[in-house]
């Protein structure tokens, strides 16, 4: 370390206690030294002071209404009441335009069996790709359910939703129209993750969200 | 570990990790977005945090990343730009003023660092970290945080006392 790395780290408690013995000899010596984590100290002390009230303010709404469905805890029943009174209307909407909008061959979302399902481009992306990966359909959560059924929070460009595997096809649990969240900035990126849709997600889950591993074993698995 | 306590940890984080935009952002308004958006990460990436570490390495590392991709390529149009917050809550009128003029100074002095200096500087002096931590933070090795660092201090510390 050069004499001012040697001043920094000894100024910041970073020197282990040898080296900074053998620095205080050297600083009784070469008042420079002293002088050098005089200022070290100063500076810092000026920049910490100078920033601490921003750790001080109370943090702006829009931030914490990102982690909002955790602040409060609900009671299980009580959430889900939330999610289906706040969302009905809304829920129901998007659905009839997304059915009206999608559900044809090739779209995002099909019907069979009177379930509403992944098709298409979602459907391949749910089988494959991991909460790493990106693309235009994003997968933000693998878990499994209650029933041990694997089940995944996605967001694509048509619509956000918790999808969970029924025998070889994902049945859509949860819907939103994407952006739902009505948080756009410039810097919104698409596949956020939307408070409501992983409260939900919370809800049904069973133990702990996939880790990657456990994800990526359970994909290569089928979803089995 | 559960969701909730995943998120009660960011929570508990938050005043920090708008503290750390800050020191990085030379414009408040463009700390907030940088904030919200490594939020925003932070909850899309939830899979990827390994319980039992820490979080908030893991989340000043989301927040550098956010940083070094998003607000970094803009163009620094707002030089002359004097964050609000700054002397904030200094009830003396004449005090006041010179610790806005010494706010100001500074945060031109740590606009004017290069980036790899800055976020040293904001990692360690502003947000406290050690070396090690900051250096797995930036994942650089130790005696290159070390020597950014001082680098980056020497020139503040030629700025400032230039303004003084």
């Amino acid at each position: 370390m050069t004499d001012d790395e040697l001043a920094m780290a000894y100024a910041d408690g970073e020197l282990d206690e040898i080296a900074a013995r053998r620095f205080e000899q050297r600083m009784a010596e070469v008042p420079a030294l002293a002088l050098a984590v005089a200022s070290h100290r100063a500076l810092r002390a000026q920049l910490s002071n100078m920033f601490a009230p921003v750790a001080a303010e109370p943090v702006p709404d829009r931030l914490t209404a990102m982690l909002k469905p955790k602040v409060v805890p609900l009671r299980p029943g009580n959430r889900r009441r939330v999610w289906w009174t706040a969302g009905a209307m809304a829920a129901s909407l998007v659905l009839g335009i997304m059915v009206g909008q999608f559900g044809r061959p090739g779209g995002p979302v099909a019907i069979a069996d009177n379930r509403l399902v992944a098709s298409g481009a979602l459907a391949t992306a749910l089988d494959r790709q991991l909460a790493s990966d990106e693309g235009a359909t994003r997968v933000l959560v693998s878990f499994q359910g209650t029933d041990k059924a694997y089940c995944r929070v996605f967001s694509s460009p048509a619509v956000d939703g918790i999808a969970c595997r029924e025998g070889k096809r994902w049945e859509l649990r949860h819907t939103r129209a994407a952006d739902s969240a009505g948080q756009a900035t410039a810097y919104r990126q698409a596949g956020s993750a939307d408070p409501a849709l992983m409260a939900a997600a919370q809800d049904m889950m069973a133990g702990d969200p996939l880790d990657p591993a456990a994800e990526r074993r359970a994909r290569d698995a089928l979803w089995k | 570990m559960g969701l909730d306590a995943f998120e009660d940890q960011l929570l508990a984080m938050l005043p920090r990790l708008r503290r750390f935009a800050r020191s990085l952002s030379h414009d408040a308004a463009d700390a907030e977005d940088l904030a919200q958006a490594a939020l925003e990460k932070a909850l899309k990436a939830r899979a990827q945090w390994q319980p039992g570490t820490r979080m908030d390495s893991w989340m000043y590392r989301i927040m550098r990343n956010t940083w070094i991709d998003t607000v970094r390529s803009r163009t620094r149009a707002a030089e002359t730009f004097l964050p609000e917050a700054a002397g904030a809550g200094i009830a003396d009128e004449s005090s006041r003023i010179e610790v806005q003029v010494g706010a100001r100074e500074i945060h031109a002095a740590m606009n004017a660092l290069p980036d790899e200096q800055r976020e040293a500087v904001a990692l360690v002096l502003v947000e406290g970290l050690a070396y090690k931590e900051a250096a797995e933070v930036l994942d650089v090795p130790i005696g290159t945080l070390t020597s950014r660092l001082v680098r980056g201090r020497q020139a503040l510390m030629a700025r400032l006392g230039e303004a003084a």
